[in-house]
């Protein structure tokens, strides 16, 4: 467990230090595959400010979108209630998960059974 | 829940699309002020979209709307849902996803973005010579060019077995378009990411449940997967000494008592509600109203006995390593 926690951690300055201003920016060109098949690194948990994105939620479902319109891509995360959360993208990595607001300034919520 | 952001009503606002266990697409209406409350889809007809099952709201059940050619219920619901536009004629085209059997359908728009007209005809979506199909059930498709040719691809995770330590968990697939804007025809299923085989010493990958986005996380100029999903794992027990085997071997006994005295509220509860009802419909609204009253009256003995399970559960995870379930959110970075 606290091996994980270090690799996070480590994965989160990487990807900063790597990217840069970069981070979550930016659209994709074709991408390198080896006989067709892609290849991936290890699978690292994601933050959003020092929390792990999702954690103690029911099935979430991870979107990127630029939400808030300052070119930055957003994560926003659905969940088995219906419930939604956005942490914004910045040059520094995802905020915190906040609940994401609907018009009327209630959290969003998606109808469920 | 999976969701899509697109400006499905083209009114120059960003919608948010998702569906949901309730077995139809709802979409959140953007505006100026922000998102709307979520409403349903709705077909030409002014019904509910579906694949075949839906959730009643009123009789509180899972209804089964359509049957299968030989006339055996259809059971799929549709929990996921994207606006693309199949036939590229302007206009936003529904594909609906479905937990059982992992199908994909497309329904077509013969309106417009603004005043849109679904047939309320579900046709298969084909990957390569056979029907879309991710028999260990499909979370949600993502539409994604995934290889850079100028067509949606489609990606989609599977949830496998989502709650026992062992079985198989789910992956996440790929079906690429080799036909044309207009004209999409989505070959066989590739995986990307293979089923989780179970049986961690840590959380070391989504094991179950796997939502899949693709995304450039690190900017280095191809798709990455964001994955969400269930982590699954037991941490390797240690050595005891004799005094913590005995303190084992005591909460263990305890907690077999605990177990038995919850079953037996349980038990209890069930008899009492079967009591109550009798002779009444399950969609009957007074089966509800007893059965709430049971359950309110067994509820403090219930939670009692199961706190007291919790409490020892805890105790003996000191010593006992006991399996774990945790949601999280993960990066696959691709080489």
């Amino acid at each position: 467990m606290k091996v994980a926690q270090f690799l996070d951690f480590e994965w989160r300055a990487f990807a900063l230090a790597v990217a840069g201003s970069a981070l979550l920016c930016g659209s994709p060109s074709v991408a390198d595959e080896v006989d067709g098949q892609a290849k991936f690194a290890a699978p690292q948990r994601i933050k959003a400010g020092e929390a792990f994105v999702g954690a103690g939620r029911l099935y979430p479902s991870p979107v990127f979108y630029d939400v808030n319109g300052d070119g930055h891509k957003d994560i926003v995360v659905g969940d088995l209630f219906g419930r939604v959360t956005f942490a914004a993208g910045t040059e520094r990595g995802l905020t915190p998960e906040t609940p994401l607001l609907d018009s009327s300034g209630k959290a969003l919520k998606f109808q469920n059974w | 829940m999976g969701s899509q952001f697109v400006d499905f009503n083209a009114d120059g606002h960003v919608d948010y699309i998702s569906a949901t266990f309730d077995g139809s697409p709802h979409v959140s209406y953007g505006s100026k002020e922000g998102f709307g409350t979520p409403e349903r889809i709705k077909d030409a007809r002014g019904q509910r979209i579906r694949i075949s099952s839906i959730w009643n709201y009123e009789s509180k059940k899972h209804e089964n709307l359509e049957q299968t050619s030989n006339g055996k219920e259809r059971r799929e619901r549709c929990i996921s849902a994207l606006a693309f536009d199949w036939d590229s004629d302007g206009d936003y085209d529904l594909l609906l996803g479905s937990y059982e059997g992992g199908h994909l359908y497309r329904q077509m728009n013969e309106g417009t973005n603004a005043a849109p007209k679904f047939t309320g005809k579900n046709i298969p979506v084909m990957a390569g010579d056979k029907p879309f199909e991710l028999a260990a059930k499909m979370t949600a498709p993502r539409l994604v060019d995934w290889d850079g040719d100028g067509d949606m691809d489609l990606i989609a995770g599977s949830f496998g077995d989502s709650y026992g330590p062992n079985g198989t968990g789910g992956g996440v697939y790929l079906s690429r378009n080799n036909g044309s804007v207009g004209k999409p025809a989505f070959a066989a299923l590739e995986t990307l990411i293979a089923p989780s085989p179970k049986g961690h010493a840590a959380p070391t990958r989504p094991d179950a449940g796997l939502y899949v986005d693709a995304v450039d996380y690190d900017g280095d100029g191809d798709l990455d997967l964001v994955v969400g999903g269930y982590s699954m794992w037991k941490e390797a027990p240690r050595e005891l000494t004799a005094e913590e085997q005995a303190i084992v071997a005591k909460l263990k006994s305890e907690n077999a008592v605990a177990v038995m005295k919850r079953n037996a509220v349980a038990k209890k509860q069930a008899a009492a509600v079967k009591a109550a009802t009798a002779g009444l419909d399950y969609s009957n609204p007074e089966y509800q109203k007893k059965a709430s009253e049971v359950y309110k009256e067994f509820r403090p003995e219930y939670m009692g006995a199961m706190k007291q399970v919790q409490a020892i559960g805890k105790k003996l995870g000191k010593y006992v390593p006991a399996p774990q379930r945790q949601a999280f959110v993960w990066l696959y970075e691709r080489k």
